[in-house]
């Protein structure tokens, strides 16, 4: 049987639902020894900003029971070395770009935004307004992270929006008290698809030292610990809003692709397990073929939200 | 090249206290690995630990490698539990490698403890290509702690054993020997071992305006310079500070880039 395994985020189809969380695929080109990285649905690049970033010192991650904890801080190489160094790549390649950007500001969003769309360094625009890892935990106010204030997401989201053509995705935190809330905003001020879950904040200290393994203090919770809870916001969100949703959290496996689906993913995307196994992608996308394949399904488009509930 | 192999385990055995070498079939890792590079071993199937383990590569031989671990957490204490026969997931080989002296200059190895893994394959390296084994000092806290020098010697190496207790050879740091030693000026140091020590080495070659290259060692998730998880702050051009990735710009250093300042105990 022939399986559709197409999917569209606003005006771009992309070949499959399989992409990869960013930060975790760096600009593409490292993984590309280990596979064709064009098979992916979408090449989603580590958080861009528009100067370099140094990012956090280190000890950056610690491992976790079925995780691992980051506080990396988006270093990355800034907007222009991506243009003139990175993108090349991925575009002889003929991948389907997904750029996630941070700014500090709405104007510095728009900015990312509308350079990227103009030089062509990107098929679609995801906004991290979920980093939790640029802010000092140990001050007193904690600086949210403006994926926890509603209204500040929809202004964001609004903001972007009105500059640009390309599809724009919204990537939320878990670390809120009800994520249908920020999503229903990133819908509202125009956005395509919303992406949960960015990482969830988290501590781990040595007790040897007494102090806390990460310098940063506190960083973001990725892996397979956190799927059950990634699971939940998607089916909840994908319930409440009409746009797309990309499901990522603890991915590994096709059955934990399946889960996402169901509960209401349009994409899926591989986060930190890519360290583990840089094969993972690659292993979804053919085991959700077979899985359509066995179940006689001949659009993976209708597995999505197909959860069964008594 | 192929980056991801299923392995044979051929033998994992304890060498000393706590400390065991690993020796793995396989015929592709040796066609592209070199001395200083290390593998991620996949040391559990299931997410506990969720992460591969970056390993040192001890010797390169025509059919397999081999790996000097000690047990120091929950990772090796599994990976020693493995027995010959069992299948082990290796990535790599990755990291960059040792560069090799130039000619006729003479090299010296400072190892501390389990820092010596990724010697044996370095002097064989050399002996091979130059015909003249480098000299070591091979340091630990105890004799039971001093790894590999059956392989040096059976190499040509001359050895110097210092110990911490005076269990074997000189009492005391291998640093303190290295300062006692009359050593020509464009000698070539290659170092491994406790973060301190390293720091050490570093301050006396550079010192003695000794060039010395060091394999370092860090928290490591991905092995291929996409986590951004094992960094050291460092310097490669003047006024302009960068981290560098011990997984990829590394292991091996150079040990004047690395800004010591800024690593280790504040």
């Amino acid at each position: 049987m022939n399986v559709n395994m197409k999917v569209t985020i606003g005006n771009l189809t992309l070949k499959n639902p399989v992409t990869v969380a960013s930060g975790t695929f760096g600009y593409g080109e490292e993984y590309s020894e280990y596979f064709d990285i064009s098979c992916l649905g979408a090449v989603t690049v580590k958080s861009l900003t528009l100067k370099p970033r140094l990012g956090n010192p280190p000890p950056r991650i610690v491992e976790t029971p079925a995780g691992m904890l980051n506080a990396i801080g988006l270093q990355n190489v800034g907007l222009e070395v991506y243009l003139k160094e990175k993108l090349p790549y991925l575009r002889q390649k003929k991948c389907t770009i997904i750029a996630n950007i941070y700014g500090t500001s709405i104007q510095e969003y728009e900015e990312l935004a509308e350079r990227l769309e103009k030089e062509g360094g990107a098929d679609a625009i995801e906004m991290n307004l979920s980093c939790p890892n640029v802010h000092d935990a140990r001050s007193r106010y904690k600086c949210p992270l403006v994926a926890q204030s509603p209204e500040w997401v929809e202004k964001y989201t609004m903001a972007v929006r009105s500059k640009i053509k390309l599809p724009l995705i919204v990537k939320l935190s878990p670390n809120v008290t009800d994520i249908t809330e920020p999503a229903i905003s990133a819908e509202k001020g125009g956005a395509d698809a919303i992406s949960i879950i960015n990482t969830l904040l988290g501590m781990s200290i040595d007790i040897k030292t007494q102090k806390p393994k990460l310098k940063n203090v506190v960083g973001g919770l990725s892996g397979p610990a956190i799927r059950p809870v990634a699971v939940k916001m998607v089916w909840d969100v994908s319930r409440t809003v009409k746009i797309p949703v990309i499901g990522m959290g603890g991915i590994c496996t096709v059955n934990d692709a399946l889960e996402f689906i169901f509960a209401g993913a349009k994409l899926i995307a591989v986060g930190s397990f890519i360290f583990r196994d840089p094969l993972a992608p690659i292993k979804i996308i053919q085991g959700l073929e077979e899985y359509c394949n066995s179940h006689r399904i001949e659009d993976i488009n209708k597995l999505i939200g197909s959860v069964i509930i008594s | 090249m192929k980056k991801i192999h299923e392995c044979i385990i051929r033998l994992n055995n304890e060498v000393s206290p706590n400390h065991y070498r690993l020796v793995l079939q396989n015929k592709d890792i040796p066609i592209h690995a070199l001395p200083g590079q290390f593998v991620m071993l996949e040391v559990s199937t299931g997410y506990y630990p969720f992460l591969r383990r970056p390993m040192s590569i001890e010797r390169i031989f025509h059919d397999g490698i081999s790996i000097l671990y000690k047990v120091c957490g929950e990772g090796t204490k599994i990976l020693s539990t493995l027995s010959a026969g069992e299948k082990i997931n290796v990535q790599g080989p990755l990291g960059n490698s040792f560069p090799l002296p130039e000619d006729n200059k003479r090299s010296l190895i400072v190892a501390g403890g389990i820092g010596v893994a990724p010697f044996p394959a370095l002097v064989e390296k050399i002996l091979n290509i130059k015909g003249i084994a480098p000299e070591v000092i091979l340091a630990g806290k105890t004799f039971n702690h001093l790894l590999c020098e059956k392989d040096f010697r059976q190499m040509g190496c001359k050895i110097h054993l210092v110990t911490e207790d005076g269990s074997a050879g000189y009492k005391g740091m291998a640093t303190d020997f290295l300062k006692s030693l009359d050593l020509p000026e464009n000698i070539l140091i290659y170092t491994c071992g406790p973060l301190p020590m390293i720091k050490n080495v570093h301050e006396i070659c550079n010192k003695n305006g000794w060039l010395c290259y060091a394999s370092l060692e860090a928290e490591m998730a991905c092995g291929e310079g996409v986590c951004l998880g094992c960094v050291l702050p460092a310097r490669i051009e003047v006024e302009k500070e960068m981290m560098v990735r011990v997984c990829k710009e590394g292991p091996i250093f150079d040990t004047r880039i690395i800004l010591w300042d800024k690593i280790g105990e504040e």
